[in-house]
């Protein structure tokens, strides 16, 4: 039976994870001439007594579509035996896992291909290549901002305790000079991630990287928050306080998906 | 702009003194300035304090008794021959009783009169209705050619009182009968007829006021931010025209809601000239005006009609708390976009 932490970390998986999967098919030219014109279906699924977990992608003509729910006949399902042992795939070690859907291996080589991609977002990858540099800094502040929404909507106590007080507020994350851009609102214990600059209002907090390389060593764990700031790898405007609590969260995430 | 050897009074003197006793100095020292300066009242130069200019140089005061349009009057007169008036009066009389000359004869010849309008707001409490100037903004905000001031302090005082000056044409400065609590320790905070002063900083919300409720805002987004963990942006608006339209974007743009606080009828004044600068600019944000609403307000002590009307620092924290949970996105959709 799966613990709460595994049905929170599978959420993050399913929810964060699984969607920067999309950046990959947008940024990286190889990953988009293979799947350029790629129609099917992929399912995640994982064995629980409660009832299985998992979610599926959805690819029409090259386009994906993260789908948050279980069908019946995908063209290609991934099963895993429990719910911990889907999330440790995705944090990237060894397990066992039945494939369902040889008579599409196409597919099946081309999805491979882009779960090894999503080896990036460990902290252990340093890419040296500028591309893969740009593709982790983006999947992965694409991913823990979404990830930090799932955490709250999950219910997990502190998160939502400080949710819960905290008016309408824009926490920003971006990379000068590049589109990396992504936000969490919070509002009153209510949250939501999205992509780009947020427009509407100026953020309360904003994590602003000076470039992709500056935000790399931040994003690998190699340098803490008060020493990147310090050495202007990061400015941080707005309050600190509640910068360095979103920060706390940002490592549970972290914590979570390792 | 500053007399030659310095001010007559101390920013220690700015603690004790009153707002129209900083400007009775002040007035007092520019005469030795400029020699075309001339003092008029009507009956009410020790309650406005333009006696210390009248002590000080006798020859250029001019007292009318009580006959407010006579000396809105003389005082256009002796503009167009030069002379710079600094008429004073209570702001109940500046804008009502001689309300007709200061438009046809002042404000339509763009003439270079000062007017210091004292007792604004309820600051005269315990004199009654008839003295608490609560119209006195909507009326001259809509009079062409006027400048229209509100300082929020002493040291705002002093600083209006030189800038208008440099304006060649009709001022209106409102100032409180006292005591009102000093808030700028120094002149040097950039004081500019027309650019709001940011008090404070903050992007939740940001509180407007003008005037002796400058103070209670500040108040305000302290408590507020300690007890709430609020993050509230003060502008003192101390010129109500023209406007500080860039400031007041700038706070929209960066807070989506807008609190504005008057000590003044909420119909024409402070929070009507805001409204204004945001119906023009086709943005949305949640909107509050707090002042005195459409009524005549009672006898009282200034300080108990301030929290009567809640423009006060207890008002003040209870309205952001209430405007900090009113939707302006009914179209919100909490679902995560991935």
């Amino acid at each position: 039976m799966a613990t709460e932490n595994d049905l929170l970390t599978a959420r993050i998986v399913c929810r964060a994870v699984l969607p920067v999967i999309k950046v990959a098919l947008q940024d990286d030219p190889k990953v988009k001439k293979n799947f350029a014109n790629v129609t099917g279906t992929v399912q995640f699924l994982a064995k629980d007594p409660a009832g299985p977990v998992g979610a599926h992608l959805k690819f029409e003509k090259g386009e994906l579509e993260v789908v948050q729910e279980l069908i019946d006949n995908p063209d290609l399902q991934f099963t895993f035996s429990s719910v911990a042992k889907m999330n440790a795939m995705f944090a990237g070690k060894m397990v066992l896992f039945g494939i369902k859907g040889f008579t599409k291996v196409g597919l099946l080589i081309k999805i491979l291909g882009v779960l090894m991609g999503l080896k990036i977002l460990m902290p252990t990858a340093k890419p040296k290549n500028p591309l893969q540099a740009y593709l982790k800094v983006k999947m992965t502040l694409y991913m823990v901002s979404t990830a930090l929404s799932q955490l709250n909507k999950f219910g997990d106590e502190e998160m939502k305790k400080w949710t819960e007080r905290q008016p309408e507020r824009i926490y920003q994350w971006s990379v000068d000079g590049t589109d990396i851009a992504c936000w969490l609102k919070i509002k009153a214990g209510q949250t939501k991630a999205g992509r780009g600059m947020y427009e509407r209002r100026q953020p309360f907090v904003h994590m602003r990287f000076t470039s992709v390389d500056n935000a790399l060593p931040v994003l690998s764990n190699s340098v803490d928050t008060v020493s990147a700031i310090a050495t202007g790898l990061v400015i941080s405007d707005g309050s600190p306080e509640y910068g360095g609590k979103l920060g706390d969260f940002m490592l549970k995430i972290a914590a979570l998906l390792s | 702009m500053t007399p030659e050897g310095g001010l007559a009074w101390t920013v220690y003197d700015a603690n004790k003194l009153a707002s129209r006793e900083i400007y009775g100095i002040v007035l007092a020292d520019l005469g030795a300035m400029y020699p075309n300066i001339v003092g008029l009242s009507a009956d009410l130069a020790k309650s406005t304090k333009i006696e210390t200019f009248g002590n000080r140089f006798p020859d250029r005061f001019f007292n009318f008794g009580i006959a407010e349009q006579n000396m809105f009057g003389a005082a256009a007169g002796m503009a167009k021959v030069g002379l710079i008036p600094f008429v004073s009066t209570f702001s109940v009389f500046a804008s009502l009783r001689a309300g007709e000359f200061l438009r046809t004869d002042i404000c339509y010849q763009n003439l270079n009169c000062k007017i210091i309008a004292t007792h604004g707001g309820t600051s005269f409490g315990s004199a009654g209705t008839t003295h608490h100037a609560t119209e006195d903004l909507s009326i001259v905000r809509a009079l062409a050619n006027l400048t229209v001031v509100v300082p929020a302090d002493g040291i705002e005082t002093a600083n209006a009182v030189r800038a208008c000056m440099d304006i060649n044409g009709p001022v209106y400065i409102r100032i409180g009968r006292g005591f009102d609590p000093p808030i700028y320790k120094s002149e040097d905070y950039g004081f500019k007829i027309g650019k709001a002063v940011t008090m404070c900083e903050g992007t939740d919300i940001a509180v407007i006021a003008t005037g002796a409720t400058v103070f209670h805002a500040v108040n305000a987004a302290n408590i507020l931010k300690q007890e709430d963990g609020l993050s509230v942006r003060v502008l003192n608006m101390h010129t109500i025209k023209p406007i500080d339209e860039e400031a007041i974007m700038k706070a929209l743009q960066d807070t989506r809601r807008i609190l504005t606080v008057e000590d003044h009828n909420v119909i024409g004044g402070l929070g009507s000239a805001v409204a204004d600068v945001i119906a023009a600019s086709g943005k949305g944000c949640a909107f509050t005006k707090v002042g005195i609403p459409d009524t005549f307000t009672p006898h009282g002590y200034p300080e108990d009609l301030m929290n009567l009307y809640k423009t006060d620092t207890d008002g003040i924290v209870g309205k952001v708390r209430e405007i900090m949970g009113r939707e302006f996105e009914a179209d919100e959709d909490w679902e995560d976009e991935v």
